[in-house]
This record gives structure tokens, sequence and C-alpha cells, in this order.
């Protein structure tokens, strides 16, 4: 390409009959070279040490002399082109950035002191009746009944201490949490209208209550999700083996897509 | 545009601060839009751009500084872009685009319009390497060694690239009318 150009070049303006001589040459550029360097000056990013090259390359190439000329107008057109205003996304992006940490932190640092808790209350209970025995319920003796509560208090335990870790799980726990808490809340109180329980054995459940509140506010908390699928994956479900009613129906016309999946963008609903 | 005011926000948008992330995009969305429609188009340019915002907020916390955030910005862009255009050369009916180009611009005279789109679809029929080389350095305004961060590749082939796309646009809006074998490119 580079001795097409001289070749050229040498057609053109015919100053030189010996190409060998203007190749091997220093200081010698062919016209490719020559008009890099061109348009790397229209850009400010010229190499001051072949400058006294492209100077005796133009001194002997008009084409390359009109060549400057011509990249002078299309960059100048190019800058001074009219730039359209695109639109303001910042409503549409913010629900995306971080949440602010040290409020999290604080709450993920609580709720493995919780968990923590929890796994003691869980060990303590399974200590403090395994001597017990006797009465069956339900086809177990107490003792197992305990079993199986200080397992659920250790399994709880293990679960918020791994969800402070594992922050992106934790929302996972919430549903199964919540209703495991409701449940205990009601029963608690008519057990302790009824002076089945001790105070004292229902207060150990503000601990499940605490980490529960912390499990929230760290996954409500919680950084955006990383890379989320494309717009358009959403908008227009692959021709795949999943055509539920639950998926959006493909977007007709490709430029009502913007519709759709906006609808489709929990990040969005947030920013409404 | 001052490109340590875009690090400042986003490595204060990095710990938390919801304002500075705001700051971040308003001060770099229309740059990467630019860039978005030329890479792609002009229709999945805001989605794009979405997506690009959501990709960096959600690295923000790898973040360090080691280069300018709008560079570090931009080169997510990139990648969003060549994203898009893999998933549309994947899917087997590609609706034919439409050129939203084409509608004119306001408060320009008709002469800058007709410059404006002559030079729009010179540079949308650049081969692709030159015209993301060209964008970045002459709409975007970006240095050639922040270019060839943003592209991934050395300097010396941002400035090969931007020269031959320049050498392209010379030939296609026909500046070179009056000396035809002065920028002809075959011999």
């Amino acid at each position: 390409m580079s001795r097409d150009a001289d070749r050229r070049r040498l057609g053109v303006v015919g100053n030189s009959d010996d190409p060998a001589r203007d190749l091997t040459s220093m200081g010698t550029l062919d016209c490719a070279a020559c008009r890099e360097e061109l348009s790397a000056e229209l850009d400010g990013e010229a190499d001051p040490a072949r400058r006294p090259a492209v100077l005796t390359h133009l001194g002997a190439c008009p084409a390359c002399t009109h060549w400057r000329e011509q990249a002078a107008v299309v960059t100048r057109l190019t800058r001074t082109a009219p730039a359209e205003a695109g639109p303001d996304l910042v409503a549409r992006v913010l629900p995306a950035a971080p949440r602010p940490r040290r409020r999290r932190l604080a709450a993920r640092v609580a709720l493995v002191a919780v968990g923590v808790a929890q796994i003691v209350l869980g060990a303590l209970s399974l200590i403090g009746v395994a001597g017990h025995g006797g009465t069956m319920l339900g086809g177990a003796d107490m003792a197992h009944m305990s079993h199986e509560t200080a397992a659920w208090n250790l399994a709880l335990g293990a679960a918020f201490v791994a969800g402070a870790y594992w922050t992106r799980h934790l929302a996972g726990l919430l549903p199964a949490l919540g209703a495991f808490i409701v449940v205990l809340g009601v029963l608690s109180g008519l057990d302790l209208a009824a002076g089945r329980v001790e105070p004292d054995r229902v207060a150990t459940h503000a601990v499940l209550l605490l980490g529960f509140a912390l499990a929230l506010v760290v996954s409500r908390t919680g950084p955006a999700r990383g890379p989320s699928p494309a717009p358009r994956a959403l908008a227009e479900p692959e021709a795949g083996p999943e055509p539920g009613p639950a998926t959006a129906p493909p977007a007709p016309a490709s430029r009502d897509h913007l519709g759709p999946v906006a609808r489709d963008r929990p990040a969005r609903r947030e920013a409404a | 545009m001052d490109d340590a005011v875009i690090t400042d926000a986003a490595l204060a948008a990095r710990d938390g601060d919801r304002a500075a992330a705001a700051r971040f995009v308003e001060l770099t969305q229309q740059q990467v839009w630019r860039l978005l429609v030329h890479l792609a188009d002009h229709g999945v340019a805001a989605d794009l751009a979405q997506e690009t915002y959501e990709r960096a907020f959600g690295s923000l916390r790898r973040f360090r500084a080691e280069a300018p955030a709008r560079t570090w910005l931009l080169a997510i862009a990139r990648r969003v872009a060549a994203d898009h255009l893999r998933r549309r050369a994947r899917r087997p009916v590609d609706p034919a685009p439409i050129q939203d180009g084409d509608e004119p611009l306001t408060g320009t005279r008709p002469g800058d319009v007709a410059e404006g789109i002559a030079l729009r679809l010179a540079v949308d029929a650049l081969p692709p390497d030159r015209r993301e080389a060209f964008v970045l350095t002459q709409m975007l305004g970006l240095g050639y060694a922040e270019a060839a961060v943003v592209a991934g590749c050395p300097i010396g082939t941002v400035r090969s690239r931007v020269a031959r796309a320049r050498a392209d646009l010379v030939e296609a809006l026909g500046a070179g009318a009056e000396n035809p074998e002065a920028v002809s490119r075959e011999p």
C-alpha cells in the first residue's frame, strides 16, 4: 500500500527517477505516512521529529498539499457540526447507582452479631433440655421437640451470618423468616396469655425480630445488581422455549421498544 | 468538560453519594449518547446509554481511578455497543434500520443542515474501526492516548485509523472533486 501510494505520488509529481532511493533515504515519507502526520497535526498530535520530512514531502507533492486543505475542511466541518442533544438519563439510571455504604456495613456487622447470638441460643437450648424426657407429643418426646427447635434456631443463626456475607441471598430469606416471625409472634402472645411460657423465653425471640429487621435493611440498601440483561433481551423474548404469558409481547415496531422496556425494568419503576 | 471533575464525581458516587452519581451522569451522558449513536444507531442509543450506566454503576466498586472516569465509562459504552451489535447479528430477522439522522436539526442554517447530514452519513459509512477512532477523537474530543485506552488498541493504531477515516471522508464528501486523482484510492 505504501509503495502504491509512493508510486502514485511519483506518477503525479514525477520528482524522482529512483523510487527506491525515495523509500530508503532518511527523512522521506510516502504519501500515506505523510497524510497520517498531517492528520495527527490537525489533532495536535503530530510527531515533531517527523515535521521536516513532512515539509519536504509537501514541497514536492501537490496532491498531499491539497489533501491537507481538504482534510482541514472536513475537520472543521466535523467540529462545528451542530451536536444533537441526547435524552436526559439521570432519572432513569440513578436507581442503579451505588447506595450509601456506612449504614449498610453497620447493619451487616450487627447481623453477624445477631446470627452468633441466635446460634448461642440454639446451642444453649440444646444443652439446657438435654436431660429432659418423658412426655410424648405427636410421636416425639420433649427432648426431640427441643432438638427440632434447636436445629431451627441454629439454622437461622447460620443463615444470618451467611447472609451478612453473601448479601445477595439475603432477600430470599425474608419471606420464610417473616412468616415464621408472624406465626411465632401470634402463638407466643397466646401462650403468654395462657401462662404456658415464661416471658424470658419469649424475650429470646426478639433476637429473631432484630435479625429480620437487619436483614431487611441490608437487602434493601444493597448495591444495584451487576451487569443486567440487555434491555432488548427483556423487551423482545428470544425465540426460545419459554413463550409463557408472563413475557412481554414482541415489540411490533422497532420504534416502540422503549415503552415496554420502561415498564419491564424494576430499576425504572423505582425512579417513577 | 473537566476529566478531574468527572473522576471525582465517580469516586464519590462509588462511596454512595447519590448527588455525585447524578452529576457524573449529567457530565458524561451527552458524550456516551453520541458515541453510541455512531457505534450502534440512533434508535437504540438511549437504551444502550442506560445499559452503559447500569453496567458502570455495577462495577463502580472496582473503579480505582487508574484511568480517568470518562475514559473508563466510554470503554464500557463501547463494549455495550459491541454486545448490542453481536446480539443483533445473531437475530434471524433484522428489521430494516430507520435513519433518524434524516430529520432536520433545529436552529441551524439550511446549509449547515445539508452539510451536517452529509457528514453524518459519511461518518456512519466508515468501516467500524475507523469510525470508532474518528468519533472518539473528533466528535468527543479525546486525545489519541485516551482514545487508545477506550478502544483497547495502541496509540499508533488510533493515529492511522483517524488518518484513514479522514481520507475516506475527504473522498465521500467530494471535497476533492477538483483534483480527483489526488485522493483516489486506486493507483
